[in-house]
């Protein structure tokens, strides 16, 4: 897959492509031993594919009327994205709370509905529209173009993704986390092997991410808005830890507990097989994301970014 | 895969540096006065973080001292860059039109082998098969091979593509594929979409790397030159990479200055 420079309206369309039954919740723990690099570690190196396409990230709070009946089409396999079926049912990306949404403070939940309604005004566009770092966990979110790279040295797992160039560098020593006046987009992460289990800690973060945003655009978004834009915004006072475990030798799966007091009412937690083994010889190319991304920009909310490079010229 | 070789081999096979491709190409036993710690695998360890101290960032020639850039002695090996004559009026073109038509001034991404020296510290991760490179300057990375695996089919790319091996301790990257829309430095030294860069990286001992970069770009130089730069390893205690975002930061600089 060679992404150079993909127009980011793409981010809105990342999640719906795959027709299947979403992905199994993930496995049990402890039921796979994967094998070991020279230092010790369980190995999750190697080259890997999003995981949970067509798995939404929220319960719905409207559920959209049944398409039209169409009599020549098979039965339906159930559990596709777009509102269909019993929606109380399906499965989503948040697991706890039971209601699949997230547990925002009232005055939150005003705010998000304001970043939703204005995603047609630069301001408030989504932020990773704005080829600007995912943040965490949102990094670790399907969308269909990423490939992620795991590498291990003794001491370190280090996590590359293909989208924008983004990595992690996550340290294994016990090491404090940075000064908190120090804030850094994708936060402060600091990891241990748990048995199989990868356990990341990450705090320091901004709060100019987004913290979950694949899927179809929210309810409510502008048509011409171009974005997803779910609007699951944060405070500096966020703190998220992370669970990556190999279920088998080609599937990753993944929890992430996200706290925040400022803006949620408890903590709530996501949790899917996030990372599938990509075929053998796959390699992740350059993303350049901001690179092409002015006009995309100014075509969405008439903002020109970069006056000097209108129009196809640099 | 390897006819797009071929032919990315054709197209740079016009200067006389060959291109050895380099699965062939087996480790040259050469002295080395390396002391340092290796790998598992032999190689010289250069897990870490590491930053260049010189003014290339600003001109990779000698110059004079100008508001907020330092002077500096040229890196360059005969210390003048070989332009042809019209290159020569490009680069001055450039320079003229000042420090606001870097293209890093717009955030992009700044090529090979410009992001080794800008003044941001970066971190390798070395395993058997790769030699990763970290930037803070805008979550950069790199992604050297050196599992013999070829160059894709000619690319487009930004930072190019790299491919490298390990002639005794000197680790060599071959890196072709690159766009036409990068600068070697703030002064508005430019290449074409032919460049070829190959880096030569030689560990001294456990805390200093040589660095040398032969480029080479038929359309723009005379002949390939070389420059000559240090990695110093950074030693604080509590350092790591931390980050420079500079999309935000030249997406506020417009939007405040509308």
């Amino acid at each position: 897959m060679v992404s150079l420079v993909l127009a980011t309206v793409f981010l809105s369309l990342a999640s719906g492509s795959a027709g299947q039954a979403p992905a199994a919740r993930t496995a049990a723990a402890g039921t796979y031993t994967p094998p070991r690099t020279p230092d010790g570690q369980p190995d999750m190196q190697g080259m890997w594919l999003p995981g949970g396409e067509g798995l939404p990230m929220e319960r719905a709070s409207i559920v959209l009327p049944p398409p039209p009946v169409d009599p020549n089409a098979a039965p339906a396999a159930g559990g596709g994205r777009g509102g269909r079926g019993n929606a109380a049912q399906r499965p989503t990306m948040i697991v706890d709370p039971p209601d699949g949404k997230v547990p925002f403070q009232p005055w939150a939940l005003e705010k998000r509905n304001e970043i939703i309604d204005k995603q047609d005004n630069f301001a408030f566009v989504d932020p990773r529209v704005r080829c600007l770092p995912a943040g965490v966990p949102r990094v670790n979110l399907p969308i269909v173009f990423n490939t992620y790279q795991i590498l291990q040295t003794p001491g370190h797992v280090v996590f590359l993704y293909e989208w924008s160039h983004l990595y992690r560098d996550i340290p294994l020593d016990g090491r404090p986390h940075v000064d908190p006046k120090i804030r850094l987009w994708m936060g402060d992460p600091r990891g241990r092997w748990e048995g199989n289990t990868l356990v990341v800690d990450s705090t320091n973060f901004t709060d100019k991410t987004h913290l979950l945003g694949n899927g179809a655009p929210a309810v409510g978004v502008p048509a011409g808005a171009l974005t997803g834009g779910q609007g699951v915004f944060h405070s500096e006072a966020l703190h998220v830890i992370e669970r990556f475990t190999m279920t088998d030798a080609n599937t990753i799966a993944y929890e992430a507990t996200l706290e925040d007091p400022k803006v949620f009412t408890r903590p709530f937690k996501i949790g899917w097989n996030a990372f599938q083994r990509a075929p053998k010889d796959h390699q992740l190319y350059e993303y350049a994301c901001f690179e092409g991304d002015h006009d995309t920009v100014r075509r969405m909310t008439g903002v020109d970014i970069d006056p000097t490079l209108n129009v196809g010229g640099r | 895969m390897r006819n797009g070789v071929s032919v990315a081999v054709a197209a740079m096979a016009v200067f006389s540096l060959a291109l050895i491709p380099i699965a062939a190409q087996a480790p040259a036993a050469t002295a080395s006065g390396y002391r340092g710690s290796r790998t598992p695998d032999g190689k010289p360890n250069l897990n870490g973080i590491w930053q260049t101290f010189s003014t290339a960032h600003w001109n990779l020639e000698a110059h004079t001292a100008d508001d907020g850039i330092p002077a500096g002695q040229s890196v360059v090996e005969g210390n003048d860059i070989p332009y042809q004559p019209a290159a020569l009026a490009l680069r001055r073109a450039n320079f003229e039109k000042g420090r606001a038509s870097d293209p890093l001034a717009k955030c992009h991404l700044p090529g090979v082998p410009r992001i080794t020296y800008i003044p941001f510290p970066f971190q390798i991760v070395q395993t058997p098969k790769h030699v990763s490179m970290l930037y803070e300057y805008s979550n950069v990375t790199r992604i050297i091979y050196t599992d013999g695996t070829p160059h894709p089919p000619p690319l487009e790319l930004w930072m190019g593509d790299s491919r490298g091996r390990w002639e005794g301790d000197t680790l060599v990257v071959d890196v072709t594929q690159f766009n036409d829309m990068t600068w070697f430095d703030m002064a508005g030294n430019f290449h074409s979409d032919a460049l070829h860069v190959v880096e030569r990286y030689t560990p001294l001992d456990a805390d200093h790397v040589r660095y040398e970069a032969t480029i080479e770009d038929p359309k723009v130089f005379t002949r390939p030159w070389k420059m000559n730069l240090l990695l110093y390893r950074r030693l604080e205690q509590n350092l790591q990479i931390l980050d420079y975002v500079c999309v935000d930061f030249v997406q506020r600089k417009y939007l405040t200055s509308k």
